[in-house]
């Protein structure tokens, strides 16, 4: 069973691979669906189900399909693919940077994947991650009403940003 | 810029900047930031030149990977001794992490290269709020977090940074990135001292903010963002041009003027702590700095460009002297004799 969480782990490695050294967003975006698949893969053996649920649901419900509409209205003619100019040296330079990261963090020693749960047991026990949901609505509205005006702001600074069309910061648009 | 725009950038650099000063915990402390980080983007990107879009797309990545970091650094240290406290950061790697991302942030070399291209491109009145606004969550951070933090890292960052801040100084002429490399080296001063007494950091970023806003205003006054231009700025406002040559003097830390408290306070307590080597490098690398204040406040005030005989003092004034630019002033150039403050009371 212990496999399982290591080969999610490595495709959400070779996710986050694919999307640092894509030729074009619309073949990295294939990098984070990968990514954010085996994430929630991980999440659930860890126990958090509800919020791999989530996560599933906003990224690639949410975010991916806003990425997909705002991609088809600026397309490209013709991306460049895989076998291209540069990918491979970049593929090559990041698998490089994962290794020394690797060796010199010293993960290859403590293969502790998947071993420690979040949950508790119990019959009438809530479930650690639902009820830390529960508790950032009520002990911590604070923390919820700050992030939810950092993704606000987010959202009005992306407006502004765009704002002018040809003439705007962005030119493109 | 629209009225609703600017109002929920300035809201939510003032919000970002509460949060984080008030926060002990790591969670807050990164949204701040990160509200911090988003509001001032469409600030910096305000006049839609291709350099300003460059800087704020430069200072978005590199602060988002700061962030990134220190919350890596906060989930490290929560994973292994459980709690989330500012003040209780413990774990080795995490505290390496945020020595790592507080420098990011702040612009201490060899994180600083985002600064200058960043000042450069922005206004000077944005340039003033990324150099005195945007620094000070960071350096209260640093100040919560001073006695976790790796010291040994720190007091190399710190005299790189006097070093890089002098010697890249001496060869600018925009006054944008010459006030950016005086704030990475007075950025040196202030971490150097971080680990034996942060309230002295303290000290010096609040006189810093002061002298810095002074100049920033001043220039802004004339929109001297060249040093030819500062030359020609003697009619307009001669008074200011008077002042603006105490303020740079003071900036670059010249005894009786403000700007040599800090120095004085950090060189006392880093030779109690015996670090007599370390201190007069800092001395010998702030001259670097002195050097380019002096050249500043040459082509402001003591040189006159060669003119004709009746070239006078423009009798239309059309920019304002205003309000701040008289309190930030006289405080960068006549608050020395408080320093019996800092004195512990018996």
């Amino acid at each position: 069973m212990i496999y399982l969480v290591l080969a999610l782990a490595v495709c959400f490695v070779l996710g986050g691979l694919a999307v640092a050294s894509n030729p074009s967003p619309y073949y990295g975006v294939v990098g984070l669906v990968l990514a954010s698949v085996a994430g929630c893969g991980w999440l659930v053996s860890l126990g958090a189900s509800f919020v791999a649920l989530v996560l599933f649901m906003v990224y690639l419900g949410g975010m991916l399909v806003v990425f997909v509409y705002s991609v088809s209205l600026a397309a490209e003619p013709f991306p460049e693919g895989w076998v291209g100019q540069g990918v491979v040296g970049y593929v090559v330079g990041l698998i490089l940077v994962m290794v020394v990261g690797i060796v010199v963090g010293d993960f290859v020693g403590s293969w502790k994947f998947g071993v420690d749960t979040v949950d508790g047991v119990g019959l009438l026990s809530v479930r650690l991650d639902f009820g830390g949901v529960a508790v950032f609505y009520s002990w911590g509205v604070g923390m919820f009403l700050m992030a939810g005006w950092g993704l606000l702001l987010a959202l009005f600074v992306v407006l502004e940003l765009v704002r002018g069309l040809s003439r705007g910061a962005i030119r493109a648009v | 810029m629209s009225p609703y725009t600017k109002l929920i950038i300035t809201t939510s650099l003032l919000l970002g900047t509460t949060i984080t000063l008030s926060s002990s915990h790591w969670m807050m402390a990164w949204t701040g930031l990160e509200i911090n980080t988003l509001a001032i983007i469409p600030l910096i990107s305000k006049s839609h030149h291709p350099r300003a879009i460059e800087a704020a797309v430069k200072y978005f990545l590199t602060q988002a990977t700061a962030s990134a970091l220190i919350l890596f650094s906060s989930l490290i240290n929560a994973w292994t001794t459980g709690q989330w406290d500012i003040t209780h950061l413990t774990h080795p790697t995490s505290c390496l992490l945020m020595t790592t991302a507080i420098a990011t942030k702040l612009g201490l070399a060899p994180f600083h290269f985002w600064f200058p291209e960043v000042l450069q491109g922005s206004s000077l009145t944005t340039a003033l709020l990324l150099s005195t606004v945007m620094k000070l969550p960071p350096i209260s951070i640093l100040y919560l977090t001073s006695h976790s933090l790796n010291s040994t890292l720190l007091t190399i960052m710190a005299i790189a940074s006097a070093a890089i801040g002098g010697w890249m100084g001496l060869n600018q002429t925009q006054t944008r990135k010459i006030l950016a490399f005086s704030s990475i080296s007075h950025l040196g001063w202030m971490t150097i001292i971080v680990t034996y007494n942060p309230t002295l950091t303290l000290l010096s970023f609040y006189l810093y903010t002061i002298m810095t806003s002074a100049i920033f205003l001043t220039l802004n006054t004339t929109k001297a963002t060249k040093l030819s231009t500062m030359l020609i700025s003697w009619p307009k406002m001669p008074t200011l041009n008077a002042t603006l040559m105490l303020t740079l003097l003071s900036l670059a830390g010249l005894p009786p003027l403000t700007g040599f408290l800090p120095k004085w306070l950090i060189i006392q307590e880093l030779i109690k702590q015996e670090m007599a080597p370390t201190t007069t490098i800092m001395a010998m690398l702030s001259l670097l700095g002195m050097f380019f204040y002096l050249r500043l406040a040459y082509h402001s005030t003591i040189t006159l460009p060669p003119n004709s005989t009746n070239h006078m003092k423009h009798w239309h004034l059309t920019n304002q002297v205003t309000f701040p630019i008289a309190i930030f002033t006289s405080m960068s150039i006549a608050l020395l004799p408080i320093s019996p403050m800092t004195l512990p009371t018996p």
